[in-house]
């Protein structure tokens, strides 16, 4: 008897042995293909080894001198000389040039041409701090220094502050970036707001869409859910291209707002937030009606009926019996909805203006356009917080909505 | 005419609106494709297949077009070698952080794009695979094999596991018992899941767009390079081929899934 449980026992832990092995290759995959180049390009938000590895001996002879207290000492210039010229042999100098600049405007051409003549040899007599100092004067100004000592370090906080708009401030402290520089706690609002309208408008627009689908007899169910769902199927892209098409000057809607005398002269409807958001919510909408129509399968009709024929008005009945039952699907297809416009990309780089583009085109900008591979990727941890922290909202709001048979 | 009906026929108005804001823009552009003028201006001035012409003409179009059918079809073959073993290991296994795999899995669904465009860009510039189609192929491949993954849990949801010991009992092998009684009962998902995974792949531009150049660029981002710069007819002509594609995969979706339907009820029967 207990052999042959054991013998069960040991068939079991076999089979789930095998049909965990033929899992794990899925997973592998996943984890080198996917979660793997997403964690490593994260890490760029908080990675200064560029900056750290290749001014090493400068940063170790820094000691503690302050920038304020006199010009650069002898063996800090020293110690430079020697970084830059190893940092332009090993090819390096560019980018490090790069991350200077960015720190302290203007200062990419010293950093090239001093790591250049510092290669060539130009600079090795000694001592070498009045040869470079009379060469690139730059090299005296405190407020360069005080940018280099406060890159030093293996991470750094300067990509994730200056993705929320804040910077270091001269007493080491935390503060904002002057105004003219402050886009990105903007276009991360924008991106919220343009989400939460987008979410909201599908909610108001599939409700009656999906009540109509479970309501209507079969056939026509059958269509209209067939309906719905076909523009899932076609591509995003060609979908928001369509929308260029339809609104632009000389297109079809333009023409019956015409035809019709609304207005005399075409409107301008593309490239405004007025199209990102109609061709948002024609793209998003059909995810809003399947969450629906799955949750309101399963209520029966005769709830309303009930309330009806106890005499509630219809608003208090739909608003007392009906919405609370739908709760789970409005909430959960709120949720897909939210945190798919939270990534929205290519929509708004066709259909929206300037003024309408949402931090997805801010991260590949950064990454296409100037290379700032540190500021992309900290804008980037920001919106998977922002997403991760509205799915679990949705998440927990749509917990909190099951309530127990029988409670009020 | 009674409160109720009225109520009933203002809720199938609303909802014949709003089923017009989703589709018209899908059918408007089918006349609009066929114009014999030099642009998209309506009412369209005469009609001609010149742009469909234009599009069989330019090379471009046609190698994009190949580049796209190679990548998707790898893509899918590639979901399907992971997918399926993964979806039976899942659906039957009963060991720890199965929670976990789902989630895992899960998670190229959800994030955005552009993050998964721009970390594969770096990865595969690090692995020195840009430039090749595999970077593409790979990063489609995670794309798409979530969903190929829920199709064939969802198929196995009703199969009946006698069967795989019947099999075994009668001597097959784990291999003969997977080609010969598990495949064949749940091809219909996996067929479904295959065409979603190609449509996934096929459509896809923003990974594209981050990883191909050239020779390998794909169709949609051929068609997202036309955009920025002019919508031209042979665009609209494009997109409603696109159209026409998807809605030929979808009924081939909707017959399966009756088929399906159909057997099974026939079997229970």
């Amino acid at each position: 008897m207990s052999g042959g449980a054991t013998r069960t026992g040991q068939r079991g832990r076999r089979q789930n042995m095998l049909t965990a092995a033929m899992v794990a290759p899925l997973v592998l995959f996943i984890v080198v293909v996917f979660l793997w180049p997403v964690a490593r390009f994260l890490a760029l938000s908080v990675d200064n080894s560029d900056i750290s590895s290749n001014l090493s001996r400068t940063f170790a002879a820094i000691g503690d001198w302050q920038p304020a207290t006199g010009s650069p000492p002898e063996p800090l210039l020293d110690a430079l000389v020697q970084d830059l010229a190893e940092a332009r042999n090993k090819g390096r100098d560019g980018v490090l040039a790069q991350l200077i600049n960015q720190r302290q405007v203007g200062t990419r051409f010293l950093v090239i041409k001093t790591a250049k003549d510092a290669a060539e040899g130009k600079f090795d007599a000694r001592p070498v701090g009045d040869a470079l100092l009379a060469t690139y004067p730059g090299w005296a100004d405190p407020a360069l220094w005080t940018e280099i000592i406060r890159a030093r370090g293996t991470l750094t906080a300067y990509y994730l502050l200056g993705s929320l708009d804040l910077q270091r401030s001269a007493d080491g402290g935390i503060e904002r970036v002057p105004a003219d520089r402050a886009v990105f706690v903007d276009a991360l609002l924008r991106t919220i707001w343009i989400s939460l309208v987008v979410t909201v408008v599908c909610a108001v627009l599939a409700i009656p869409v999906a009540q109509a689908i479970v309501s209507a007899p079969p056939a026509w169910s059958r269509i209209m859910f067939a309906l719905v769902l076909f523009p899932l199927w076609t591509s995003l892209l060609v979908r928001t291209v369509i929308w260029i098409i339809v609104l632009q000057k000389n297109g079809p809607v333009n023409a019956a707002l015409v035809f019709s005398g609304l207005v005399d002269t075409p409107l301008t409807l593309i490239y405004t937030r007025f199209s990102l958001y109609i061709a948002m919510i024609q793209v998003l909408l059909p995810l809003m009606v399947l969450s629906l129509v799955s949750v309101m399968r399963r209520v029966p009709a005769s709830y309303m009926k009930a309330a009806l024929s106890l005499g509630a008005p219809w608003a208090t009945a739909w608003r007392r019996v009906q919405l609370p039952l739908i709760m789970p699907g409005l909430l959960a297809g709120s949720a897909i909805v939210f945190v798919f416009a939270l990534g929205y990309y290519i929509t708004p780089i066709l259909v929206g203006g300037p003024g309408d583009q949402m931090i997805s085109s801010y991260i590949a900008f950064y990454t296409n356009t100037t290379l700032n591979w540190g500021l992309a990727a900290a804008l980037s941890v920001q919106l998977l917080l922002v997403l991760l922290a509205s799915a679990f909202l949705l998440w927990t709001a749509r917990v909190l909505t099951r309530r127990p048979a029988g409670a009020p | 005419m009674s409160a109720a009906s009225i109520r009933r026929l203002a809720m199938y108005a609303y909802a014949a609106t709003v089923l017009a804001f989703i589709l018209v823009p899908l059918l408007i552009i089918v006349p609009m494709s066929f114009t014999s003028g030099t642009s998209l201006s309506f009412p369209t001035p005469g009609f001609s297949l010149r742009w469909y012409q234009e599009l069989v003409d330019d090379p471009r179009w046609l190698t994009s077009f190949v580049n796209s059918v190679i990548v998707a079809s790898a893509s899918t073959l590639l979901s399907c070698l992971l997918g399926i073993p993964a979806a039976i290991g899942l659906a039957w296994g009963n060991f720890p952080g199965k929670r976990i795999v789902y989630a895992l899995v899960a998670a190229p669904l959800v994030a955005p794009i552009v993050i998964v465009g721009v970390a594969s860009f770096s990865f595969f510039a690090a692995a020195g695979l840009t430039g090749s189609r595999w970077a593409l192929i790979l990063s489609h491949t995670a794309l798409a094999v979530p969903i190929m993954l829920t199709t064939v849990v969802a198929s196995l949801s009703g199969f009946d596991r006698t069967l795989v010991r019947a099999a075994a009992s009668l001597g097959a092998g784990t291999v003969r018992t997977f080609f010969r009684v598990i495949l064949p009962l749940i091809a219909p998902g996996v067929v479904s899941g295959a065409i979603i995974a190609f449509i996934i792949s096929f459509d896809e531009v923003v990974v594209a767009s981050f990883l191909t150049t050239g020779e390998q660029r794909t169709l949609p981002r051929m068609i997202f390079s036309g955009v920025r710069e002019s919508v031209s007819p042979a665009i609209a002509a494009v997109a409603v081929l696109l159209i026409a594609f998807s809605a030929v995969l979808l009924g081939i979706i909707g017959w399966l899934q009756s088929r399906a339907v159909r057997l099974r009820s026939r079997a229970s029967a």
